[in-house]
């Protein structure tokens, strides 16, 4: 045996002496200030007996034997420096420590060193029981770290990382302004040295009492006025200053901690307020707030994958209500694909749903009572169901419901019993219900807490109808036509004239069959209905065909861009669409409408009609003087003509015809003349400008 | 042939063995250690990344989007600048213009006079919002409404402003924001499209709305916005001919589908299936949509509150009946276009007609679905491409004027899904002309939209000739503020 060994051995001897002497004296000893500096290199000094001790327990399994002979003397090295750390450890003790983390740091510790001395002498043993003992000893050596790290970096600071996760799935709702938000930062950088076995400053933080109880120089704060709380005094002080907060070798509160604590101790420095109690607008609020998820979190566990997979159909959607969330949302879809049977499937995922959307499937004879076990349903839709009102009851039974959507089913004295002993619902939709206005009036008063919507009612709306729609095979016909009239809404009375009058609700014609036409004819129609006002006049013009002349002349041409086939348009049987670029009318706008028609012999002329296009906003007027000829065998003869009425206003492109009665004048041949507006009218935004004409066809009967 | 199929085989094993490559130990350590996402190589990590959609939990379940396509004067309807009235006929100021570049309408005017509202403007609700006399049924509901005044994009003329609302680029082929969603979330009801598009026309100037807005671009076609027409077949192509019954529609697509799973199973070709599906969502439509379209077991008060114009098919209001029907139906996305408000003149009176076409049936609409207690879920939209101009174009008279294209500032309206109700966010100047706080940009807008929906705008992407495309690009802003 060397005599570095012995000398080892002996040492042991004393350590032990000194561990019993302060275990024994404990509180009694009046330390000196020297040895409490040596107390305080305990952090320091832990690291040796830690590191030696588990080498020459590992050395045990080493396979090479200069390994081997070398764990014993590792091992005397080891228990040495525990028996140093030991005492120095129990030197730093008679500071501020207590608690239960400290006594089971204070007696493992101790354990180990005793462990590792009894492990050193313990010589002639088999190797496996060796093995056993090193790996208790390596076990013991963990357990004293882990008290220790406790003491000195605060209680679960080695799982805090995971922990800390945890708290941000806490959801808005949920979250407590001081224990979710303030106890978390005391914990991380203040109860460290101020807690049960170790309070600096006779000052707890571990516990809300402490915290409103205070220390040896006051109270913590004062509720309210930040600037004179004491601990906000001294974590704002500069880090140079020996009162700062934390120390200045611990790690420091960042600016948005510190604002946190000042805006805690300004707004009361509750311990019971909930983050949501706060006001939106309140800074405080809107610094905490993005902290906790908005998403709310469920105290239930998702269900089987596979039952929710396998309730999924076309008709039927089972998902989350986001990725990752337990709460399931059901909803249907497809009325006529409804089987009621359905629903009673829905039992196995009764615990995670919380929404269910049952609108416009046909509920009348389903029973709803199964409902009664899925007690997490928080929003039901139910509108247009058809379900009866005694159904209703079901859902007092579900604490959470805050929805349920009823609208378009109706709704009398039972379903308002029903209704008045939700409480716990916060909405409530009932439009359609046909709930009387003393039964609303009750429910409102009931259910002051709870939002109900009534919806739109129509009485005492009245809105005038809109056109009614007249519908035909062609705008010019041959010998006759077939019109129908028809309205979207389908209770109003169609009245109409023939005659270009307007109609009127008493004396016009009744529609009640389809019109036949056999001659050329303006229809005037309106729509009719109680509760509403009369609609705007629809108006069609419908052409027959009239005689083809054997030739035809203009003798001023139409402006190149609107010049159609010439003069032949005039009598092609095609009727221009209510747009002057179709292609179908002739324009004139510098020269007049000039034609000469003759109808190869003479003929008895009843009248003959101008189809005109009228359309203010692109200059197309009335002409402003319509002349009229008829030539017999070479005789002219002027036949006079009516004064056209003028456009007053804009409106949008239309026809008009140009009837000119002849009443059975013998001809053979006809001229007429249309002069375009020469100076547009003051009203219209062109005004002064020429007008055009625009004709399409010419129709003689 | 022969030669195509062995080139197929070809490339099928490539692909295969450049997968498994990638999953090589190597690239598993190195990827895991370094970007976690990578553990099981990029492509099938974006996927893992789509299949975790939404993001968050969605305020929005559903969207309908009333588009005022050609871009109603935001000065006449929601922005009140008094000012401009008392200014008439003044010029616009250059320390107010700045410089902004003009349409080639007004580029040659020598002058820009000032024009103001000759609409009156009052306030209203709990939120004392200002609207014009145009919109009395919209005033009615301005509680549930949040007006962002302060939107503003970078078009200037009606295409790229539309395309660039709708897709996020000014140049065609990307997909639009419906085909987005339904990428992204997928439908709601699988017996039909998840993007759903309708169009309207009032009688105010218009600007044609083409089928590229509704486009899938890139993406899947089954994403495709699918148009309703207002003929007997809102849906073209759906109907079975004549003399066809059910069960042949039925055995001809178990046939079909036999043969293409055959064909699947040769070649291995994703689209395959993706047509057989497409198949058989056809199959459902066919009874999915008439019960929808059918308008008649509507109640009475359905057609006060829509006005009587909701039973003529194709009008706006029988528009946002079928887009509440639809969507009500689980339709995510349902696109409305209502052309028309293209006001370079003539604007009063064009805007009393586009107005009178709009306003009962868009109030209606946020009305309608609040007594459902569907409007906490779905998000309503209304608003246009850009704004227009403070002064006049052309000639200028109190109650006769016209406006240009403006895309520096301009109003929208949002209601529901998770939008803040009640509010008025952003300020424009006291001419109406530039944005005073809280600017949205087009992109910002696309963002705020796509998280209501619960998605995070920079992860909903997919991968296109070599890059990753998103809809707002490389930018957007969540605007926060709106989100309730």
């Amino acid at each position: 045996m060397s005599r570095s060994t012995s000398l080892l051995e002996n040492l042991l001897f004393f350590w032990i002496g000194g561990v019993v002497i302060l275990l024994l004296g404990g509180d009694y000893l009046q330390v000196p200030d020297w040895l409490l500096v040596a107390g305080r290199l305990h952090p320091l000094l832990l690291h040796f007996p830690l590191v030696l001790l588990l080498l020459s327990t590992a050395l045990l399994w080493s396979r090479s034997e200069n390994w081997q002979t070398l764990a014993p003397k590792i091992l005397l090295l080891g228990a040495n420096f525990a028996g140093i750390t030991s005492l120095a450890g129990l030197i730093l003790a008679t500071e501020d420590y207590e608690g239960s983390n400290f006594s089971w740091h204070k007696w493992s510790g101790i354990g180990s060193f005793f462990l590792a001395i009894g492990f050193y002498f313990l010589k002639n043993v088999k190797l496996q029981i060796k093995k056993s003992i090193g790996l208790g000893l390596a076990i013991l050596l963990l357990l004293v770290g882990h008290f220790g790290a406790n003491l000195t970096h605060g209680e679960d600071f080695l799982l805090g990382p995971l922990l800390a996760q945890e708290k941000q799935t806490l959801s808005l709702e949920d979250a407590e302004v001081f224990r979710h938000v303030i106890q978390p930062i005391l914990e991380s950088k203040c109860v460290s040295c101020h807690k049960e076995g170790k309070v600096k400053g006779e000052l707890r933080l571990d516990l809300v009492e402490g915290i409103l109880k205070g220390g040896k120089s006051g109270p913590f704060f004062l509720a309210g006025n930040p600037e004179q709380s004491l601990f906000i005094q001294r974590i704002h002080l500069p880090l140079e200053e020996e009162d700062h907060m934390p120390p200045k070798n611990k790690p420091q509160l960042t600016e948005e901690e510190l604002e946190l604590l000042r805006l805690w101790v300004l707004t009361g420095g509750k311990v019971n307020q909930k983050v949501i109690e706060l006001p939106a607008e309140d800074p405080f609020y809107q610094l905490i707030a993005e902290k906790f998820t908005k998403e709310k979190t469920y105290p239930f566990s998702p269900a089987d994958e596979e039952d929710v997979a396998d309730l999924n159909t076309f008709f039927r959607k089972v998902r989350p209500i986001y990725p990752g969330s337990p709460a399931l949302e059901v909803t249907y879809f497809g009325t006529s694909a409804f089987d009621p049977s359905s629903l009673e499937e829905l039992s196995k995922v009764s615990e995670q749903v919380v929404r269910l959307k049952l609108d416009r499937m046909p509920l009348e004879n389903v029973d709803l009572e199964f409902l009664s076990d899925f007690q997490q349903l928080e929003e039901v839709y139910l509108n247009f169901t058809g379900i009866p009102e005694s159904q209703l009851s079901v859902f007092s039974q579900l604490p959470q419901l805050r929805l349920l959507a009823l609208s378009g089913n109706a709704l009398s004295e039972v379903g308002t019993k029903h209704l008045l002993s939700m409480r716990q619902v916060k909405k409530l939709f009932l439009w359609q219900t046909g709930l009387a206005i003393q039964k609303q009036e009750e429910l409102k008063k009931a259910l002051p807490t709870t939002v109900i919507d009534f919806g739109y009612d129509d009485k005492g709306v009245i809105y005038p109808l809109n056109p009614p729609k007249i519908e035909f095979d062609e705008v010019l016909f041959q010998d006759q036509t077939q019109v129908i009239l028809s309205h979207p809404i389908k209770s109003t009375q169609l009245r109409y004239t023939l005659d270009g009058s307007m109609p009127d609700s008493l004396q016009s014609s009744r529609y009640t069959h389809p019109l036949t036409l056999k001659s050329s004819t303006q229809l005037r129609v309106k729509a009719f209905a109680p509760g509403w006002i009369g609609s705007e006049t629809t108006d069609t013009i419908l052409f027959k065909k009239g005689i083809v002349p054997t030739s035809y002349s203009l003798s001023t041409l139409p402006n190149p861009r609107y010049a159609a086939k010439g003069a032949s348009s005039l009598f092609d049987g095609i009727k221009g669409k209510a747009n002057h670029s179709s292609g179908d009318w002739l324009g004139f706008t510098d020269s007049p409408f000039d034609l000469t028609l003759s109808l190869g012999g003479l003929k008895n002329l009843s009248v003959l009609e101008i189809s005109l296009l009228l359309h203010e906003s692109a200059y197309i007027f009335p002409p402003q003087s319509v002349e009229l000829w008829v030539g017999n065998s070479g005789k002219w003869s002027k036949i006079p003509v009516p004064n056209l009425p003028m456009s007053t206003k804009i409106q949008d492109p239309r026809f008009s015809l140009l009837s000119l009665p002849l009443s059975n004048t013998q001809a053979d041949q006809v001229r007429i003349k249309l002069s375009p507006i020469s100076k547009l009218p003051s009203w219209h935004p062109g005004a002064g400008a020429k007008g055009w004409v625009f004709v399409d066809e010419i129709l003689i009967h | 042939m022969e030669k195509e199929i062995f080139e197929q085989g070809l490339n099928h094993n490539r692909r295969k063995f450049l997968s498994r490559l990638s999953l090589g130990i190597g690239s598993v350590a190195l990827g895991s250690l370094l970007i976690p996402d990578l553990f099981s190589g990029k492509q099938e990590a974006e996927d893992a990344l789509m299949r975790a959609l939404p993001h968050f939990a969605p305020k929005a379940k559903r969207i309908i989007y009333l588009f005022q396509n050609g871009a109603p004067s935001q000065l006449e309807t929601f922005d009140y600048k008094p000012l401009l009235r008392t200014n008439f006929g003044q010029d616009l100021p250059e320390s107010i213009r700045m410089g902004q570049r003009l349409t080639g309408m007004t580029a040659g005017q020598d002058a820009f006079p000032l024009v103001g509202s000759y609409f009156e403007f009052n306030q209203y609700g709990q939120s004392r919002a200002w609207i014009s006399s145009l919109f009395p049924h919209l005033s009615s509901v301005v509680d549930d409404l949040c007006i962002i005044k302060s939107m503003h994009t970078e078009a200037i003329n009606h295409d790229p402003a539309l395309t660039f609302f709708q897709t996020g680029a000014q140049v065609g082929n990307r997909p639009s924001m419906g085909s987005w969603l339904s990428y992204g979330l997928g439908s709601e009801n699988e017996n039909l499209p998840a993007f759903c598009v309708l169009l309207s026309r009032g009688k105010g100037n218009g600007q044609g709305v083409y089928s590229k807005l509704w486009s899938s671009g890139f993406l899947d076609a089954r994403h495709q916005g699918v148009q309703f027409s207002n003929s007997e077949d809102p849906v073209l192509y759906l109907s079975d001919p004549k003399g066809m019954s059910k069960d042949q529609r039925r055995r001809m697509l178990d046939q079909v589908s036999a043969m293409n799973e055959l064909s699947y199973q040769e070649f291995n070709d994703p689209q395959i299936t993706t047509k057989v599906q497409q198949y058989e969502m056809a199959y459902r439509m066919q009874t999915a949509v008439p019960e929808i379209t059918d308008v008649s077991k509507e109640p009475d008060s359905i057609v006060k509150l829509y006005g009587p114009d909701c039973l003529v098919p194709g009008t706006y209001a029988a528009n946002c009946l079928l887009a509440r029907k639809l969507s009500e139906n689980g339709v995510r996305f349902v696109q409305l276009y209502h052309q028309g408000w293209d006001t370079h003149d003539n604007l009063p009176n064009q805007m009393i007609g586009q107005a009178k076409d709009v306003d009962q049936a868009s109030a209606a609409l946020i009305t309608d679905l609040k007594q459902r207690g569907l409007l906490d879920e779905t998000l309503v939209i209304w608003g246009g491409e850009f704004g227009r101009t403070n002064y006049c174009q052309g000639k200028i008279a109190p109650e006769n004027y016209g406006r240009d294209h403006h895309p520096r500032a301009f109003s929208i309206l949002m209601a529901g899904g998770g939008v803040k109700s009640g509010i008025v966010y952003g300020e424009t100047d006291d001419f109406g002309y530039n944005i005073l706080e809280n600017p949205v940009h087009v992109h910002d807008f696309q963002a705020t939209v796509l998280n209501l929906m619960g998605i995070d705008h920079e992860k909903l992407i997919y991968k296109h000739l070599g890059r990753r495309y998103r809809l707002t690009d490389v930018h957007g802003k969540v605007v926060s503020d709106i989100i309730a």
